[in-house]
């Protein structure tokens, strides 16, 4: 049975960002975001996937975010 | 919008267990993964937080469809012989038509996954279980005796007799494969060994 559920909220990204030191720049941007609801980063995975939960961040802005800190990002298709 | 595919979803949960299964827990990969199911990875990443996720929650899904498997028709109030009877039968039709599950499980058991493996799962089915083991005991069907030392009478041998069938020999290296006529004789004896 297939049931259509809205995932627009669940923004996917491959970044290289797949150490602590890395990381921690993630905590500081997005933290304490007020548009972010939770985030995770899969540092196990080839694609250091990056998954945020956000009803109101177009991909984007968190793309360049994070690009201007030297890292890629880009979105997980 | 997209669309769950529940197809799609137990497709993901079986190719899961297949991996964890023939690869090991070390070699299992979201990547490895998306490309075994012919699905994107941002697929599997919309259904899974991230691996540790998805291993545990296909585990706890699995744990309770095991636990549920193994107390259907059976009440912790019934005597001891026709309890343990009940659970052998439903813990041995188990073992046959998941014959994966064994071997799945016991990769978590000796990963880091353990703690959150055991913790919390199953609790219904450990309360039934405990449960019949109390009341055999109240009732002077069994020695009271400590859980372990139980479990290890009451359902090892089952287990043992499924790793000699499953290896297709037995310690010497004679053949072996598991019948009826073996499975309920070595009932027989656990319940000679446990019965007052």
């Amino acid at each position: 049975m297939d049931t259509i559920e809205n995932f627009n909220h669940i923004l996917l990204f491959k970044t290289n960002i797949c150490c602590d030191n890395d990381k921690q720049l993630l905590h500081n941007l997005l933290d304490n975001h007020p548009h972010i609801q939770c985030w995770n980063i899969d540092m196990e995975d080839s694609d250091c996937v990056l998954r945020i939960i956000s009803y109101t961040l177009p991909r984007e802005q968190i793309i360049e975010m994070i690009n201007h800190h030297g890292y890629q990002c880009c979105e997980l298709t | 919008m997209r669309l769950r595919d529940q197809d799609k979803v137990q497709l993901v949960k079986q190719k899961a267990i297949e991996l964890i299964v023939n690869d090991g827990l070390e070699g299992f990969s979201m990547n490895k993964l998306a490309r075994v199911c012919k699905i994107s990875v941002a697929t599997l990443y919309i259904y899974y937080k991230d691996r540790d996720d998805l291993i545990i929650k296909i585990t706890a899904e699995e744990l309770k469809l095991m636990g549920d498997a193994i107390v259907k028709d059976f009440d912790p109030g019934m005597s001891f012989e026709q309890g343990l009877r009940k659970q052998w039968q439903n813990r041995y039709r188990y073992i046959v038509e998941n014959p994966q599950m064994n071997i799945f499980f016991e990769q978590l058991r000796s990963s880091s996954y353990q703690e959150e493996y055991l913790s919390g799962y199953m609790a219904d089915f450990k309360a039934i279980m405990g449960k019949f083991m109390h009341n055999v005991i109240e009732r002077g069907e069994i020695d009271a005796m400590p859980f372990e030392v139980y479990w290890s009478i009451a359902f090892a041998p089952l287990y043992n007799l499924v790793r000699f069938h499953n290896e297709g020999k037995s310690l010497d290296g004679r053949p072996f494969k598991m019948t009826d006529e073996v499975l309920w004789k070595t009932f027989d004896l656990v319940v000679k060994a446990l019965k007052k």
